[in-house]
């Protein structure tokens, strides 16, 4: 293995990279996706009922009511629209507040209000909002509670939002795509152009170009999947221990990606091991999306040696204690690659003679 | 159109297919995996607010209290009360005093302690203390005036709510007929690029009896793969021929895709490229079945959504053909549009 060698292939992947499909979809995409599910997914799976309103008036009950945490309300311009927003689902349930509404109700007046209900909303979404609309009502009129309340917290913990529940798919996936499929696709292409066998004919071997290929899919790999954390901001307490972490998830990538790009001979298969491998290697994803599932089936997959240690440091504030033992797992499926990786390049060898 | 020639060429390409013993193993595979995406999700739906209570003297209206979606279950004690919430028995727990009755009476404001777990979002905590100081109110006296008329808009599904995991089923029975779109796009991509396509018109078949072979092949990969998952998840329970028939229009719908894709596509990269950005314009609408509301009206722009609600309404409600009829035909309309224009395009890179 010559290092001048690997370090004009090296730079011949940074030259022409960024031109190949999968080096833009692999920094395009995790990025996509993570604004996406900051966006869209950060409430998608609020659990928190949503109301909407349209005042015919210009009732103090709006802007009360937007200002509660317990419920989402949203302002609706006609009594259509609203309905219409019922019937999508967007709100649970929307009222019509009539005209000169908040000084009936301080006068004590009997007022009727129509309530349109999502017939998808759940019962207790209804319960919520319907005590909600109540409890703004008396203190629009200056109602004393009966009652002083203490609330008490039951031992230490928090709930866990969706979007901090999502952040292990989009960091395996900015990981994965750099570092899995750069080089796999990378090693395909040249093969199906015959350019390995071009390139095995002069004093280059294969291990020289499948180095290059490796070190270009972890720098990738490790960048994206350091963009990803800062931008969803989750670099935690440790980052030096995360980097880490990251670095060895990155290895792991390129390895799977190297054996894959020795084994497959054409895109039609490498898609084919990527349709069935990515859902193998995204399946811990899922114990963090559905805390119900048991810890234990996530640990049967390799990559949850890599998710556990990055959730753990970024959302959990833990310490290296914490990691340690899925660390040195992670570190003993990177040396497992690393001798299969060996072996394949053998067989590599063989191919390219 | 030559039928003799057509199933010979379905039967080349379905032995290509199958003769990759990776291939055919990875695909089977890959719908296990679908399943078990399925099975692990939630299958049910908690929507009570399930709440305990510890009273030595229960008010009335506590007691009474009969409001849908809330279950108020009493407590034999107070360190009860807290390790059922501790163990995620109740969402929260609710400590009244014993002289509570006495304290409304002399208009004194009896203290009443509310027990969460950790993980409660804040918004159940505030809708808990909301709903404890409504009947607290009530118990006092202090009624509203305010009449509440309910409409509902929509089937009401109070009772009986929609699990996750079977709002999922459309988006993944969807997800496997759009795989087929790609590997069907890489199929013909790969005849052009062989040239072997070129060689197959030199022989007596036409154009067209290679755009039926290849749509065959791609809509019956999609299908099947399709309608087996639909079965084994239950889809197929309530209206089966409604499923069918829109995996099937679905089927048509992607093969037409799939021929644009490697019209316009040179190579794999190019297939992949156009492929994922197809499939993810596909996929928006599945996101109104699993998160209702997040995307309005404009999604009807997408002829997805009308596969996807046909699925949606016909597995989750049982939905007839008198509610689906026009998405099916809207469907049928977008899918045969998407077909002859995948089909011309198609023809004129072959010319």
């Amino acid at each position: 293995m010559s290092l001048k060698r690997v370090r004009i292939l090296l730079g011949k992947e940074f030259l022409h990279g960024p031109r190949n499909y999968i080096f833009i979809f692999s920094v395009v995409a995790p990025i996509v996706i993570s604004l996406f599910f900051s966006l869209i997914f950060g409430t998608l799976f609020s659990e928190k009922p949503e109301l909407g309103v349209v005042d015919e008036g210009s009732s103090q009950l709006v802007p009360m009511a937007q200002e509660l945490d317990s419920v989402v309300t949203k302002e609706y311009a006609t009594v259509s629209e609203m309905k219409q927003a019922v019937e999508n689902g967007a709100v649970d349930i929307g009222i019509v507040l009539p005209p000169g509404f908040d000084s009936s109700v301080m006068q004590g007046e009997r007022i009727e209000i129509t309530a349109y209900i999502w017939g998808e909303s759940l019962a207790k979404n209804r319960t919520i909002i319907g005590v909600t609309i109540a409890d703004l009502v008396r203190e629009l009129t200056g109602q004393e509670a009966p009652v002083e309340m203490e609330a008490i917290t039951l031992g230490d913990g928090e709930s866990i939002p969706w979007n901090n529940r999502l952040l292990p798919f989009v960091v395996l996936m900015a990981v994965f795509l750099g570092g899995l499929m750069l080089p796999a696709t990378s090693v395909v292409n040249e093969k199906e152009k015959k350019t390995l066998e071009a390139l095995v004919i002069t004093p280059t071997t294969i291990g020289d170009v499948f180095l290059s290929k490796g070190i270009m899919g972890f720098i990738l790999s490790l960048l994206m999947g350091i963009l990803i954390l800062v931008l969803n901001q989750a670099f935690g307490t440790e980052p030096v221990l995360l980097t880490l972490v990251l670095a060895l998830g990155a290895i792991m990538a390129v390895e799977l990606g190297m054996i894959l790009g020795a084994f497959v001979k054409d895109f039609t298969t490498l898609f084919a091991v990527w349709k069935f491998g990515g859902i193998v290697l995204f399946a811990p994803v899922f114990v963090y999306l559905f805390p119900q599932i048991p810890e234990w089936i996530g640990r049967i997959f390799p990559t949850y040696y890599l998710i556990q240690p990055i959730v753990e440091l970024s959302q959990q504030g833990g310490s290296w204690s914490d990691i340690a033992v899925n660390v040195f797992i992670l570190i003993g499926l990177d040396l497992i690659l690393v001798a299969l990786v060996m072996l394949t390049l053998r067989r590599a060898k063989q191919y390219a003679t | 159109m030559n039928w003799r020639i057509i199933g010979t060429l379905v039967a080349k390409d379905l032995s290509l297919f199958f003769r990759k013993k990776l291939i055919v193993a990875l695909t089977a595979l890959g719908l296990v995996f679908y399943l078990i995406i399925y099975f692990v999700m939630p299958s049910s739906v908690n929507e009570n607010l399930e709440i305990g209570l510890y009273a030595p003297v229960i008010p009335p209206v506590f007691e009474l209290v009969q409001e849908e979606g809330l279950e108020i279950e009493m407590a034999e004690s107070e360190e009860a009360l807290k390790e059922a919430v501790a163990e995620g028995q109740y969402i929260a727990g609710v400590v009244l005093p014993a002289d509570i009755m006495e304290q409304f009476q002399s208009g004194q404001k009896p203290k009443i302690i509310l027990y969460f777990t950790p993980d409660a979002p804040q918004e159940i905590k505030d809708a808990v203390e909301v709903l404890i100081r409504e009947l607290a109110y009530l118990q006092a006296g202090q009624t509203l005036a305010i009449d509440i008329s309910e409409e509902i808009l929509g089937p009401d599904m109070v009772g009986m709510p929609i699990p996750p995991r079977d709002r999922l089923r459309p988006l993944l029975a969807i997800f496997i007929i759009m795989m087929e779109m790609l590997g069907l796009a890489n199929l013909i991509s790969e005849e052009v690029e062989r040239h072997t396509a070129h060689a197959l018109l030199v022989t007596p078949m036409t154009v067209i009896d290679l755009f039926v072979a290849k749509g065959i092949t791609g809509v019956g990969l999609a299908f099947v793969q399709a309608v087996l998952f639909m079965s084994i998840v239950g889809g197929m329970s309530g209206q089966p021929l409604i499923i069918l028939v829109a995996l099937l229009l679905g089927a048509v719908l992607v093969t037409g895709v799939g021929f644009i894709i490697a019209a316009v596509s040179k190579d794999f990269m190019s297939v992949l490229g156009w492929g994922v950005l197809s499939f993810i314009i596909l996929l928006i609408p599945s996101f109104s079945v699993i998160a209702p509301g997040t995307i309005t009206g404009w999604v009807k722009i997408f002829p997805s959504y009308y596969l996807v609600d046909t699925v949606h309404r016909a597995a989750n409600f049982g939905s007839g053909w008198g509610d689906v009829g026009v998405n099916l035909l809207i469907l049928l309309g977008f899918s045969l549009a998407i077909l002859w224009i995948g089909i011309t395009v198609l023809r004129r890179k072959f010319q």
